[in-house]
């Protein structure tokens, strides 16, 4: 492509056609070879790309299948699995190493049919005999049957959380699993945001305090968007306090 | 629905992303999967097909979240060229076949389209989400401007504007070339 495109206007004409979709899959392919490389082509597709964006609002939305996010996570939660494998990969937040975050063995515990008390009797037995910094578990359980539905798992240094489903818990049509938290002394609980049912959130904690002993959480059932107020409006589904492992 | 919601910042959730977190890409998903899944679905024109898109996405943005580079264009548009490339992409690989049932549903489509820009029911709120590039796009000959919006939005090829106008492929193509010079002209 050398010489072709290397006045400015022509170079501007390419990333246009890049951008707009004109270009052959072959002349597609070569534009993005040279991105990397190539400081004064990049700004030109970013100019275009930012030129063209008001178009999309021209187009229809269109609702995806209800399976489509689900895919979409089960195909996340892959890469990472992946990445997992493969250290250098990416910056990773959660230290995934260990039976602490093997899903099934929560998933076996339950279902096994353990009772809260149990799990923590668990822990107590597998945990690695090595100093680490205080970590917290919460079990979440059904208000009524006390069946544990799911874990709340820290991490190190309490500034993020995985809440990891033990059940497949099932949400009626127009509803949402919404999650909050809220320790001792604090006015209210705050949201963590919506849950998908059967599926594994990290949630950073990084605008709130460091997680205490004794910090509730809670899942409740919420209108499909989520709660209109800063507070659950909706019944409880899910509750468990903060327990610091020893 | 608000047609772009300035509240959610793209950016911030692009960054929460590239930290590995997961519910950023959900939060993402809930806000912008509907209108995604309409862009692709113009380009592909097959709904499982425009879901294996807007999937494949997903992932490259979740793994690609962490080179976006904000000092280089703006966030939402990185997010909806990730899934325009991906149908892109696909299209031009699989060089398909316009039938001419496809081809007369998807010219109505955009003749709705175009009505519905030129006529949009509350003209000032769709004009202001256009900014300047809708008086830019007044500007142009209708026949230029049409070609630039089947190939946006319909991901047309050269050819495939060419016939839809029935003009010579050449024309086409010098037509594009020149609505997008001004274009550029207009709205520096």
């Amino acid at each position: 492509m050398s010489g072709f495109d290397s006045s400015p206007d022509d170079l501007q004409a390419l990333a246009g056609e890049y951008v707009l979709g004109t270009l052959s899959a072959d002349a597609r392919r070569a534009v993005e070879a040279r991105l990397p490389e190539d400081a004064a082509l990049r700004a030109a597709v970013a100019d275009w790309e930012a030129r063209l964006l008001p178009l999309t609002d021209l187009v229809s939305p269109v609702e995806p299948s209800e399976s489509l996010w689900e895919r979409i996570t089960h195909s996340v939660a892959g890469l990472e699995r992946r990445a997992a494998h493969a250290p250098a990969a990416r910056p990773r937040t959660v230290a995934a190493t260990g039976w602490w975050n093997n899903l099934a063995l929560w998933r076996g515990l339950s279902a096994a049919g353990c009772a809260a008390a149990v799990v923590m009797a668990s822990v107590l037995v597998l945990r690695e005999p090595v100093a680490k910094p205080p970590q917290y578990l919460v079990v979440l359980v059904g208000p009524q049957d006390k069946s544990p539905g799911w874990v709340v798992q820290a991490s190190a240094r309490g500034q993020a959380v995985d809440l990891i489903p033990l059940v497949d818990s099932a949400v009626p049509a127009e509803k949402s699993l919404q999650f909050w938290t809220k320790a001792d002394g604090w006015k209210g609980p705050v949201s963590l945001g919506l849950v998908r049912p059967g599926q594994t959130v990290h949630v950073p904690l990084s605008s709130l305090p460091p997680l205490q002993a004794n910090q509730l959480f809670e899942l409740t059932l919420e209108p499909a968007q989520g709660s209109p107020i800063d507070r659950p409006t909706g019944p409880v589904q899910f509750i468990g306090r903060a327990v610091k492992v020893l | 629905m608000p047609v772009s919601d300035d509240t959610f910042d793209h950016h911030a959730t692009l960054s929460a992303c590239a930290q590995g977190d997961r519910h950023a890409l959900q939060r993402l998903y809930q806000h912008e999967s509907r209108r995604l899944l309409g862009v692709a679905l113009r380009i592909v024109r097959d709904r499982a097909l425009a879901e294996d898109v807007l999937h494949d996405a997903f992932m490259k943005i979740w793994q690609r979240a962490a080179s976006f580079d904000g000092s280089r264009g703006e966030a939402r548009g990185w997010i909806y060229s990730v899934v325009r490339y991906g149908a892109l992409n696909h299209i031009r690989d699989t060089a398909r076949e316009v039938t001419l049932e496809e081809e007369t549903a998807a010219a109505v489509d955009d003749a709705v389209a175009l009505a519905a820009y030129e006529q949009a029911p509350d003209p000032f709120e769709r004009r202001a989400d256009l900014g300047r590039l809708d008086g830019c796009l007044q500007n142009l000959p209708a026949a230029r401007r049409d070609c630039i919006l089947f190939a946006y939005l319909d991901g047309c090829s050269h050819g495939e504007i060419a016939e839809r106008l029935k003009t010579p492929l050449g024309t086409v193509k010098a037509w594009i070339t020149r609505g997008m010079a001004a274009l550029r002209e207009c709205m520096a």
